[in-house]
């Protein structure tokens, strides 16, 4: 009997039409962001997507264009000084907040010192402090004053943001579009604390959007803000925010029509998108460089030999296209993946065919004393991510083939995979890092042996060459001492490098001006609806 | 019966803190911590980090604190949702829960009852093949299998029902609802039918129809009175599973209920989350334990002294 009422549910359903039209008629941008965000406090956040949503919200002093091109923001014009010490931002006339108060120059300087205050508990004080230097901010950071007054960004009038630097930094405008430069607006983060920032009915953002609704584990909803300078050019009038955890149900929503842009796809669905729908798939390189990092305090690591021979043993092609085949470009150095303009070296053997550093790895492992009658046993420690798990399978086939190398892979949960490096369990750690803006500069500096400990790599020589390079004020010159460090921590092969790997989305046929972007914004107000 | 009531209440006060204590400590035994990253963070900057979550202090004065908290109904913060605490959290996401874990048990008894009797009464007919079907497919496969093949057919092949979200009233609802129900109707059909079946020989129900009692009324009023307490016995265990288990659900129909926040509090190691939602299940799984214990000793009155 009851099976006629969910028939009679389902005639019902049926009656209705399909969802997918309407979704796309409302002129609502329907974006998937993957996992929740963790908070949407912009100093505090740390998490990319939710980056998305926040500089659709805000807008620094200066802001990203299609394809992540520096474009004026808040400031209008800008200009350094000759040392490129101090930076002058010059707000354009007559900025608003969303709810119509003017905004000013010492809301941004407010910004920085909120971020630096040990009370806010951001992470990403360092960007202030460690990828810039900006005077006084580490000072502020670790407590050691609280006088806000020292911080190396003042505003000397309402109209304009002065940075001064300990060091020159050419890198310095990508961190002034950021999301974590975002304005305060203090009255209501005095009103209502961090609530000021999650909250749709308290909210106050400068960006060319307003968040209007917040749905946990759900979605966020933005719409214009009629108050943005630049409002008569964004197109889309909404843009909703959906949490997308399942890969294989955000493919489903957006095929459905529910989406009209995706947050990933899943990897086994790529060359079949890829031949059904080539023009809405899009595959570009991130800032997201992986590579595996040898234990320097394992003996066996401790010989050149091995750790070349490991790194001329994998052959990144087949790795990538046959192998993984999630799209990442197969790489031979470790920070020259990302920025077109940086002209940096390759790993040692890299002029080689593959079957040449194969023959010579082989020879490298005798000459280290291992052979089929001693294999080099070690383990290989990475997260339980399928592409992670896909690249270490993928690699130890290859040490085995090709050097005898007996591997165990040790697959862990992300958090545990976190902390274990910090540990000298691992003999390789299948290693990531993201980068804070593309350029070179953000892989080479987090490498600096005195400034991570995880990897026991003491090198005077590549101190002194990032100390030389920090010294070059303009672009160019930067980055060939860039390189020159580069090189010595390719030459010393403490890690094999693996992959750029890249950004992937579905967008809709529907969605026009959507253009790879290396540091992976893709601010809303760009787009347009058709 | 209040008596009984109450010895049951106590047990399982006792049973939640007992679980809520050991997950506090069993999760802190996991390797990483909540702010476990990628990139190093000065000193300093992670000493604030943990002092502003008391992560700094001893493990049993972080459990006292916790404790205290508690007494007030204060779940704690969340330590990977920074604009949020636990108690907003699960407010924001058990209303989802319980009202998917609400309409499926719905659909499940009512139809899982209804295929069992017509099973139990046509045994071998055509009605009963069908019952028998569905509660085989029902429980051998998984949800996330029936999921994704209900959103390929319903939602992207006929255009009916949306894949997922909440976006579209109730028609979000229909395809997790019955996909919930659906293992639930078979076992709830299968249990049915069994214990239709025997009761039908038993004694009390010929002695019904021999008094001339009419063939409804003897279904409706004896035999199916006595046949469901197998079914009620199943339908408490079974609704508090359906509200705590729904993280497959969630995951597939992208659906902004609890137990996704449950999986990723763990991944995530937010202590309070974690123990928050444990707590949360644990005491749904005895009250629910608990009200089938009542409402079975309502209908048969031996298990009262039991």
């Amino acid at each position: 009997m009851k099976m006629k009422g969910i028939g009679l549910l389902l005639a019902s359903a049926a009656l209705s039409f399909g969802l997918g039209g309407a979704a796309m008629a409302d002129g609502v941008l329907d974006r998937g962001m993957g996992s929740e965000w963790s908070t949407l406090d912009p100093h505090v956040v740390f998490d990319g997507a939710t980056g998305w949503i926040l500089m659709d919200a805000y807008e620094g002093l200066i802001n990203f264009g299609p394809g992540g091109t520096i474009v004026p923001g808040a400031a209008e014009r800008w200009e350094s000084s000759e040392d490129g010490l101090t930076h002058t931002f010059h707000l354009r006339e007559g900025l608003k907040w969303s709810n119509g108060e003017p905004l000013v120059a010492q809301d941004f300087v407010n910004a920085v010192s909120r971020t630096l205050n040990p009370d806010t508990i951001s992470e990403k004080g360092y960007y202030f402090y460690s990828t810039v230097s900006i005077t006084g901010a580490a000072a502020l950071a670790n407590g050691e004053t609280t006088d806000v007054s020292t911080l190396g960004v003042t505003a000397p009038d309402d109209r304009t943001v002065v940075i001064t630097l300990d060091n020159p930094a050419p890198h310095l405008l990508y961190l002034m579009g950021a999301f974590q430069m975002s304005p305060v607006h203090s009255p209501s983060l005095e009103a209502s604390g961090t609530a000021a920032f999650g909250d749709p009915t308290k909210v106050v953002t400068n960006g060319a959007y307003a968040i209007k609704e917040v749905v946990p584990q759900s979605h966020i909803l933005l719409e214009k803000n009629p108050n943005y300078w630049d409002a008569a050019n964004v197109s889309i009038e909404k843009v909703k925010y959906y949490v997308t955890e399942d890969v294989a149900t955000e493919l489903k929503r957006f095929q459905a029509g529910e989406l009209d842009i995706t947050y990933d796809i899943p990897v086994n669905q790529i060359e079949a998108l890829k031949a059904e729908i080539p023009d809405q798939v899009m595959i570009a390189p991130s800032t997201y460089v992986s590579f595996y990092s040898f234990n320097l305090t394992k003996p066996e690591f401790q010989d050149i030999n091995v750790r070349t021979a490991l790194a001329w043993a994998i052959n990144r092609e087949v790795l990538q296209e046959k192998i993984v085949k999630g799209g990442a470009t197969p790489s031979y150095a470790f920070a020259g993946g990302v920025d077109p303009e940086y002209n940096g070296p390759q790993m040692p053997g890299f002029e080689l065919s593959q079957e040449e550093r194969e023959a010579k790895a082989k020879e490298l492992m005798a000459a280290a004393g291992f052979g089929p009658d001693n294999p080099l046993k070690i383990n290989v420690v990475t997260t339980v991510a399928e592409d992670r798990m896909r690249i270490a399978q993928g690699v130890a086939l290859m040490w085995k083939q090709v050097l005898g190398v007996e591997t165990d892979i040790r697959g862990m949960e992300r958090k545990a995979w976190l902390d274990e490096f910090y540990t000298t369990n691992w003999d390789v750690f299948s290693d990531g890092l993201i980068g804070d803006f593309a350029g070179a500069e953000t892989f080479l500096s987090y490498m600096r042996p005195s400034a991570e400990p995880g990897y026991n790599w003491v090198s005077p020589e590549y101190d002194a060459a990032m100390d030389v390079a920090g010294t070059k004020a303009d672009k160019a010159s930067r980055d060939v001492e860039l390189a020159k460090a580069e090189k010595i921590l390719l030459d010393d092969m403490t890690l094999a490098p693996i992959a750029v790997e890249p950004m992937r989305a579905l967008v809709s046929t529907k969605v026009n001006g959507w253009i790879p972007s290396a540091t992976g914004y893709y601010n809303s107000q760009y787009l347009r609806l058709e | 019966m209040l008596r009984f009531i109450g010895k049951r209440l106590w047990n399982g006060a006792l049973t939640l803190a007992a679980l809520v204590t050991l997950t506090f400590f069993v999760m802190r035994l996991a390797p990483g911590g909540p702010f476990s990253r990628n990139r190093k963070i000065s000193k300093e900057v992670q000493a604030n980090i943990e002092a502003a979550f008391h992560l700094d202090e001893p493990v049993i004065q972080q459990f006292g604190r916790f404790v205290w908290r508690l007494l007030h109904f204060d779940l704690g913060p969340s330590t990977r949702f920074r604009d949020y605490s636990v108690n907003d959290l699960i407010a924001s996401g058990l209303p989802y829960s319980l009202t998917i874990g609400f309409w499926a048990m719905v659909v499940a008894t009512f139809v899982g009852i209804a295929l069992g009797i017509l099973g139990a009464l046509r045994r071998n007919g055509m009605t009963d093949y069908v019952a028998g079907t569905i509660g085989v497919i029902g429980i051998a496969i998984p949800i996330f299998v029936i999921g994704p093949v209900a959103q390929a057919y319903f939602a992207l092949h006929l255009g009916w029902l949306p894949v997922g979200g909440m976006g579209a009233g109730w028609k979000s609802w229909v395809l997790p609802v019955l996909v919930l129900a659906l293992p639930n109707i078979a076992y709830i059909s299968r249990l049915t039918r069994t214990s239709m079946i025997e009761t039908m020989r038993e004694n009390y129900v010929r002695t019904a129809r021999a008094k001339g009692i009419g063939g409804r009324r003897v279904l409706l009023k004896h035999t199916l009175k006595g046949a469901l307490l197998p079914v009620v016995a199943y339908l408490g265990p079974a609704t508090a599973a359906i509200i705590t288990g729904s993280v497959l659900i969630e995951t597939v129909f992208a659906l902004p209920g609890i137990g996704r926040h449950f999986v990723d509090a763990a991944l995530n190691r937010d202590y309070p989350l974690v123990t928050g939602i444990t707590l949360l299940y644990g005491g749904i799984v005895i009250l629910f334990n608990i009200g089938t214990d009542v409402l079975r000793a309502w209908m048969d009155p031996r298990l009262r002294h039991a």
